[in-house]
C-alpha cells in the first residue's frame, strides 16, 4: 500500500497539470477554432490552448481540486 | 446489525392486534425474499453487454460523420449512466454464484460494463461491500460522502469528492479494506485511469479534442453525479440512521422508477442483496407490510 499510496501523491501532484497540457490545451485550442473565436491577445489557438490548460492545471495541482 | 424492537409475540393493547417477534418477521420475511431469488437476470447480462457494445460504437459513428456530436454526447452520457447497474448485479453475484457453470458471465459483466465509468469491477465490489457493512457511518460507509440536505447539496458534495486530492470515502475505503484482492483491484484501477488518459490526449493531440470531451470525458462526470445522487443519496436521504432495518428506505422518486434506475427499492436490496433489480419492486409490494410492522423508513405514500 505505501507504493501505491506515493504513486497516488505524485500523480495527486502531476495529475493535473498533465491534463491541463496534455488534454486541455487541445480542446481548448479546438474550441476556439470550431466556434471560430478570435483568439485572445492574437496568440495562435494551440499556444492560448497551452498557456490556458497549464495555469488551470498549475492552479488546481496548489488548490488540491478543480472546483 | 441491530434490528427493530424485537418482542416475542404478544399484543399491543388493543387484543386484536397481534405484534410479532422479530424472528417471526425475520421468516415471513425471508419466505418472500426466496421467491425472488434464484433466477438469472438475463436482462440485466444484454443491458451490460449490449450497452458497452453501444458505448464503444458511438466512436466510429461519430469519426465516420454518421452521428452528430451533439446525439453522441446525448447518447455518451445516457450510455454511461446506465453502466453501473449491471456491473451491480455482478457484485452480488446474481447473475451467477461462485462455483456455478455461469460464473464467467458474472465476471465477465461485471469487468465490461463499468469501463465507460472507469470503475474497475473490483473496486466496485470491495468499496460496495463496506457500504453494505456499515451503510450510513460518517466513518466506514464509502458512499457518505454524497450526503447533502437536498439534492443539489448532495451532488456538490459528490463532486467535492470526485477531486484528485479528496482523500474520503472511496480512497478511505481501499485504503483500510483487507480484502485479498485489495492489491489487483488498485493495479487494475491504475492502469484503466491510466489507459483512459492516454486515450483522451492520444484523441486530442490528433485534432479529437471535443469528441474525446463530449463521448468520455464529460459523460462520465454526468454519469457519476446522477450515479450518486440516485444510488448513494436517494435511497439514504438522510444517511442518518445505521442498521439493517433503519439505513435506507422505500421512496416515491418524483422522476419515476425509470429515470430513478429502480431505486425507490432500495430498501428490498439492503435486506436482501440477492434479490435482481427487477424483482425489487414486486418484492417490495409484497413485504411491505412487514416492513411497517417493523416501523421501516418508508416515504411512499401508496
Amino acid at each position: 500500500m505505501s507504493n501505491f499510496a506515493r504513486s497516488k501523491g505524485n500523480l495527486n501532484a502531476l495529475g493535473p497539470v498533465l491534463f491541463g497540457v496534455a488534454f486541455l490545451a487541445p480542446l481548448i485550442a479546438q474550441s476556439f477554432e470550431a466556434a471560430s473565436l478570435p483568439v485572445p491577445l492574437g496568440l495562435d489557438p494551440i499556444t492560448f490552448g497551452l498557456a490556458l490548460g497549464l495555469s488551470l492545471g498549475v492552479i488546481a495541482s496548489l488548490r488540491g481540486r478543480w472546483i | 446489525m441491530s434490528a427493530a424492537p424485537a418482542a416475542p409475540a404478544e399484543t399491543n393493547g388493543d387484543e386484536s392486534i397481534v405484534v410479532r417477534s422479530d424472528r417471526e418477521l425475520k421468516r415471513e420475511e425471508a419466505e418472500i425474499a426466496r421467491k425472488y431469488l434464484g433466477r438469472v437476470p438475463w436482462e440485466m447480462v444484454g443491458w451490460g453487454l449490449g450497452n458497452f457494445v453501444l458505448w464503444l460504437s458511438i466512436w466510429p459513428l461519430t469519426f465516420t460523420g454518421v452521428l452528430p456530436l451533439w446525439a453522441a454526447f446525448a447518447l455518451a452520457t445516457f450510455s454511461i449512466t446506465i453502466c453501473y447497474l449491471p456491473s451491480h448485479e455482478a457484485q452480488h453475484s446474481i447473475i451467477a454464484a461462485e462455483g456455478s457453470p455461469l460464473r464467467w458471465l458474472n465476471e465477465l459483466v461485471g469487468h465490461v460494463s463499468t469501463i465507460p465509468l472507469l470503475l474497475p469491477y473490483r473496486i466496485a465490489w470491495i468499496t460496495h461491500k463496506q457500504h453494505h457493512a456499515n451503510a450510513n457511518d460518517p466513518e466506514l460507509d464509502p458512499d457518505h460522502e454524497n450526503r447533502g440536505e437536498n439534492w443539489w447539496q448532495a451532488a456538490w458534495n459528490g463532486m467535492q469528492s470526485r477531486q484528485f486530492g479528496a482523500g474520503e470515502g472511496y480512497a478511505n475505503a481501499l485504503g483500510r479494506s483487507e480484502d485479498p484482492n485489495i492489491g489487483k483491484a488498485l493495479r487494475e484501477g491504475t492502469i484503466l485511469s491510466l489507459t483512459h488518459y492516454a486515450i483522451l490526449t492520444a484523441l486530442a493531440w490528433s485534432g479529437f479534442a471535443i469528441e474525446a470531451a463530449l463521448i468520455w470525458w464529460l459523460p462520465r462526470h454526468i454519469a457519476m453525479t446522477y450515479i450518486q445522487l440516485f444510488l448513494s443519496w436517494a435511497p439514504h436521504h438522510p444517511m442518518k440512521e445505521k442498521g439493517r432495518y433503519r439505513d435506507t428506505r422505500a421512496w416515491k422518486s418524483p422522476v419515476g422508477t425509470i429515470l430513478s434506475m429502480g431505486m425507490e427499492y432500495h430498501i428490498v436490496h439492503h435486506l436482501f442483496p440477492r434479490i435482481p433489480l427487477f424483482q425489487t419492486g414486486p418484492a417490495y409490494h409484497e413485504i411491505r407490510g412487514l416492513l411497517d410492522e417493523r416501523g421501516c423508513p418508508n416515504d411512499r405514500p401508496d
